[in-house]
Order: C-alpha cells, then structure tokens, then sequence
C-alpha cells in the first residue's frame, strides 16, 4: 500500500518533469531564441518540432529524475534533503521556469513602453479622460433607465436561479446523498454537469442565448440564470456538507421522517448563510449584467458599447460614472447586510 | 424489555466493532454499560434503535424480532426509544422549545410538522417536559445560549416529547462538569423512577455508574466481559475492564 503510493508518486512527478523539460524546450526555441535573441519571426510549428520538444521532456525529465535534481521529486517531497547540491539545482530549475514564463509573456502580450509613453498615444488617451470627467448630462434619464433595467435583470437572473439551486444543492451535498448508490450517482452527475456550466464564463452563455431567444435583457438574464444556478448551487452544497450532523441524529432517532430531519435539522443551519451567498449572488450579478449588456444583454452595458462605437466619450463618460455608483452602493449594501446576518 | 442476541457489527472499513454481544435489559431497570472508548459501547447503543444496522444477530424489543425492520415500521419503533447524547445534539440557532418540540415529529405529518402547526396539547406538553428538567424559563432562548447541562435537560425533554417506553443515553455527562454530571444523572433517574422509563446508559465514570444504576456489563474489544451489580466491581474486576495501568478517577 505504502510503497504503491510511492511509485504512483513517483509516475506523477516525472510526468510533470516531462512537462516542465517540453515547457522549457518550447519556450527556450519560440521565444528566448527567435525573438529575443535572433529577433525574427520563426516558421510555423510543425508536428516534428512538436515531436523533438517532446523528446528533449523525456530526455530532460530522466535525467532530473537519475540525478536526483528533478524539480517535481521536491514538490512531491521526495527531494535531495536540504542544503545539498541537488535540491540547489532544482531550486534553480524552477527559477528557470519563472524566468522563462515571465519573458514569454512579455513577448506575447508584445509590452510597448515606447508605444505607452508616446506623444500621440497620450494625447488621444488624454482627450478620451478628459471627456470622460466632462460627462454629458443629457442623456442622464436614459442611462438611469438602462442602470435601473440592469439592475432589475440582475434580481430576477438570481430570483430565477434560487430553486434550482435550492433542490440541486440538497442533491449534489455528499452528506445526504452518500447513503445509497441511486444517491451517489444523482450526486456526481450534478456535480460533474454544475462544473461544466460554472467553468463556461456567463459572457459566452450570453452569446449563446441572444442567438437562441435575440438580443436583449432576457438573453442577458438567462445567461446570468443559469451561471448563478452553477455557482449557487456549489456554494450553498459546501454549506450542507459542513452542518453539524448529530441534530440530524438525534431526530433520525426520534422517528422523524427524512424530510422532517432535513426540515428541522439541516435547513435551520443554512438558513442565514444561505441569504448570505444569495445577496452576494445578487452583488456580483449585478456586475456581470454590465459586462454582458456589452455583448447584447441589454442594459446599461448595450448603451456603453453603442456610445463607445460612435466614440461619444462624453456620453461614455456619464454611463461609466453611473456604473461605478451602482457597483460601489451594491458593493456596500451587501457587505453590510451580510455582516449583520453572521 | 429488549433483548440483544448474538450481535456482530463489523465496518466497512473492516472495525469489528461487536463481537457478538448478547444481552436482556428488563423493563424498568438502570442499565450501564461501561468500558474503554472503543471498546463498542456508542455501537451497541446504537444497534438497538438501528441507528447502526448490525451485521449478524437479532435485535428483539417486547418480544417481536425488530432487526429488519424497514421505513414505517422503523420509524414506528424508534418513537418508543428516546436518545441523548454526548454532545447534546440540539439545533444551535434555534429555540428551546422548537428543539424541544421537534422530539414529537415522528408522531406528525409531514407537511403539518413543516408548516409549523403542533397541536396546544403538544406545546403545552413541550413547556411540562422542560418544567420537569427545570428549565421552562429558558423555553424561549436559543438552544446555544444554554450551557452544556442546560442542554442536556433540553435534549431529555426532546426526548420526553416521544413518551419512550426505552432511554438511550450515549456518554451523557461526558463533556460536562463533576457538578453538572450528577444534575444531570439525577434527572436521568428521576425519569427511570417516576415514569418507569428503561434507561440504559453509556458511562466513563464507575462512581457515577455505582451511584445510579440497578445493573452494570462491561465491554471490552466488542466483547461483554462483565455483568452484574455496580457494587460488585472491585479494583480487580476494574483492571480486567480497564487494563492493567488503569486506576480509577472518582467523581464526587
């Protein structure tokens, strides 16, 4: 048993020793070499350099490993002890990989202090802020309106959200669903389906949905909907997973039936942290409906992104403001409302 | 009353918690059952009222075999048995009598239970139940107000609301204070004498068991190696129960 966890250990650091030699391989060719010091554009990548990269991670990772020098050997904590040679070569390896990685970004985000700090830059980023501070007052009423629409779709998205993440939360909380394969199963197919939906980002769930329903405010809501029901539900899961067990013991005991034990033993325990992550829920959707009105959601970010095609910065201005007071008395109000519900 | 006859538990993680234990407990009595932490005690309560499912053996209670048991029927028979516990078990956030009241569920319908509707009858029972451990002033606090003997009375009260024919204490008095311990065994045996209540009893401490119980067994490793009067426990019968390096803590 002991020894089996060692060797799979040992599988899985040179696996990464792998990865960081292909890492330093590629890097060290596209970057170090063509375009910092040849500085040219290399020619495409082909599957054979693909392949030699690949090559030189095994080679590398053998290498490490025989020696004793590996980096991953020392993350795993099975190293060369401290203060020796070794551990001062993998120490180095990992400063290599730092190095490497901040270079290559570097490169790629193609970082321009020139270009940043040059004269024509400036004065049209100068006059960009200088609208912005000279905000045009006459669209006021209509930005309140597309801020109150916005926050309005935020309340529902989360008001729609809420029993689904109610009843899912129950179901994917292994606490409760641990007791019978039926349960388990119910359990991993909702925990595997919400990880889906929470990693695809509420922005492209807005693409999606006004081609599926047309731009607008239900487009934007559904998005949100749907990305609070993914994260709701894994907020509110690890709630139940941490409540204390033996009240619901203690009314298993009495003859209580499995719904009266959730009734009167488990949802006494979320009750208040559950209004908690919803009214935070609610903060940070707030937010997103921003963002999302930028890709057709409605609200406040459509207007945005319509005053900013036609480079009314003066329009943009006063929309950015509102924004900014929105977010900040949401951000306030919340924070405060859930101080006083610990 | 209730009657044990030859139960094995074993874990999935392959504790062979009990080791065929067998035993009577007769209507009326104090039972105690002693021995190391995880000598089986908590788990041979437990079977009795199938908060464990025992691996082998027969669980019978009032004659009638109670060890398979499903669903209704369980339920039905977990009503007759009350339960307390080492850490009280109580809903912290809320009140006294709600924690109190919710000893009556098994004896409701679902939805009633839900939308909050108990009988008077059932809260004013619920008041009497913590009149009798002497808390009916503290009804309306919320349970985690109390101290720990407090909430003892309050889950013996829970308790009381299912009218038990059978009390299970699991190391009642084993996070309290000498002080509180006996104020709580008291109740314990007020109970047993004024309602007949069968109480059978987890304990640690043998001046406790001495003082209380009418019967006493002893476990050792998921094995009965003792049964007999308190007062017949010596110093040589404590070692075999305990282990020779043991020496006996009195709680006064």
């Amino acid at each position: 048993m002991q020894s089996n966890k060692r060797v799979l250990k040992d599988i899985q650091a040179f696996l990464l020793d792998v990865f960081f030699g292909f890492y330093i391989a590629i890097l060290g060719e596209r970057i170090l070499l063509h375009a910092v010091i040849l500085n040219d554009t290399p020619e495409p990548v082909t599957n054979a350099k693909m392949w030699s990269f690949l090559m030189f991670g095994f080679v590398f990772a053998g290498i490490t490993h025989f020696t004793k020098t590996s980096l991953s050997l020392k993350i795993f904590g099975l190293g060369a002890e401290k203060n020796s040679f070794k551990n001062a070569v993998a120490v180095n390896i990992g400063w290599i990989l730092v190095t490497l990685s901040v270079i290559a970004g570097w490169v790629i985000t193609k970082i321009s202090l020139i270009q940043f700090f040059s004269g024509e830059g400036l004065q049209s980023a100068g006059r960009i802020f200088s609208a912005l501070v000279h905000p045009e007052m006459s669209i006021f009423w209509e930005a309140l309106a597309a801020i109150i629409e916005t926050l309005y779709l935020a309340l529902m998205a989360t008001i729609i959200a809420l029993p689904f993440c109610f009843v899912l939360s129950f179901l994917s909380a292994r606490n409760l669903m641990k007791g019978s394969t039926i349960g388990l199963a119910i359990y991993t197919v909702i925990r595997v389906v919400n990880n889906f939906t929470r990693s695809i980002e509420p922005l492209i769930w807005a693409i999606i949905f006004s081609v599926w329903v047309g731009i607008g405010p239900f487009a934007g809501m559904l998005a949100l909907a749907i990305h609070t029901v993914a994260s709701l539900t894994k907020l509110y899961s690890e709630q139940i997973e941490s409540i204390d067990a033996g009240p619901m013991e203690a009314l298993e005991a009495t003859g209580a039936r499995p719904l009266q034990v959730i009734w009167f033993a488990v949802v006494p325990q979320i009750f208040l942290p559950f209004l908690s992550f919803t009214i935070y829920r609610w903060d940070i959707n707030v937010r997103m409906a921003t963002i999302i009105g930028m890709v057709g959601g409605g609200g406040i970010g459509t207007m945005l992104m319509q005053y900013q095609g036609l480079a009314q910065w003066n329009e943009v201005g006063l929309i950015v403001i509102m924004i900014a007071i929105v977010v900040w008395i949401m951000d306030e109000v919340s924070a405060r409302v859930r101080e006083a519900l610990q | 009353m209730l009657e044990l006859k030859n139960i094995q538990k074993i874990y999935p993680n392959g504790t062979h918690a009990l080791k065929g234990v067998s035993l009577k407990v007769e209507p009326g009595e104090f039972l105690s059952i002693i021995g190391l932490s995880g000598s089986g005690k908590s788990t041979l309560l437990r079977c009795m009222n199938r908060l464990h499912e025992p691996t082998s053996g027969q669980i019978l209670f009032k004659g009638t075999d109670v060890t398979h048991i499903k669903s209704e029927e369980l339920r039905a028979y977990r009503k007759k048995i009350g339960m307390i516990f080492q850490h009280f078990n109580l809903v912290k956030r809320r009140s006294v009598v709600d924690n109190v009241l919710s000893g009556y569920l098994g004896s409701m319908p679902v939805w009633k239970s839900i939308m909050g509707q108990f009988p008077a009858d059932i809260r004013a029972e619920a008041l009497k139940n913590l009149d009798i451990v002497g808390i009916s002033e503290k009804a309306d606090l919320r349970a985690d107000s109390l101290s720990g003997g407090q909430q003892q009375r309050v889950a013996i009260a829970r308790s009381l609301m299912q009218r038990p024919e059978v009390l299970l204490a699991d190391e009642p008095v084993a996070s309290l204070d000498p002080a509180t311990s006996h104020s709580v065994m008291k109740y314990l045996e007020m109970i047993n004498k004024q309602f007949g209540t069968t109480i059978i009893c987890n304990l640690h401490f043998l001046s406790l068991v001495r003082q209380y119980s009418t019967r006493v067994i002893a476990l050792k490793a998921g094995e009965i190696v003792f049964e007999g009067s308190p007062t017949v426990i010596d110093d040589d019968w404590f070692k075999r129960i305990y282990g020779d390096d043991a020496a006996e803590v009195e709680i006064k």
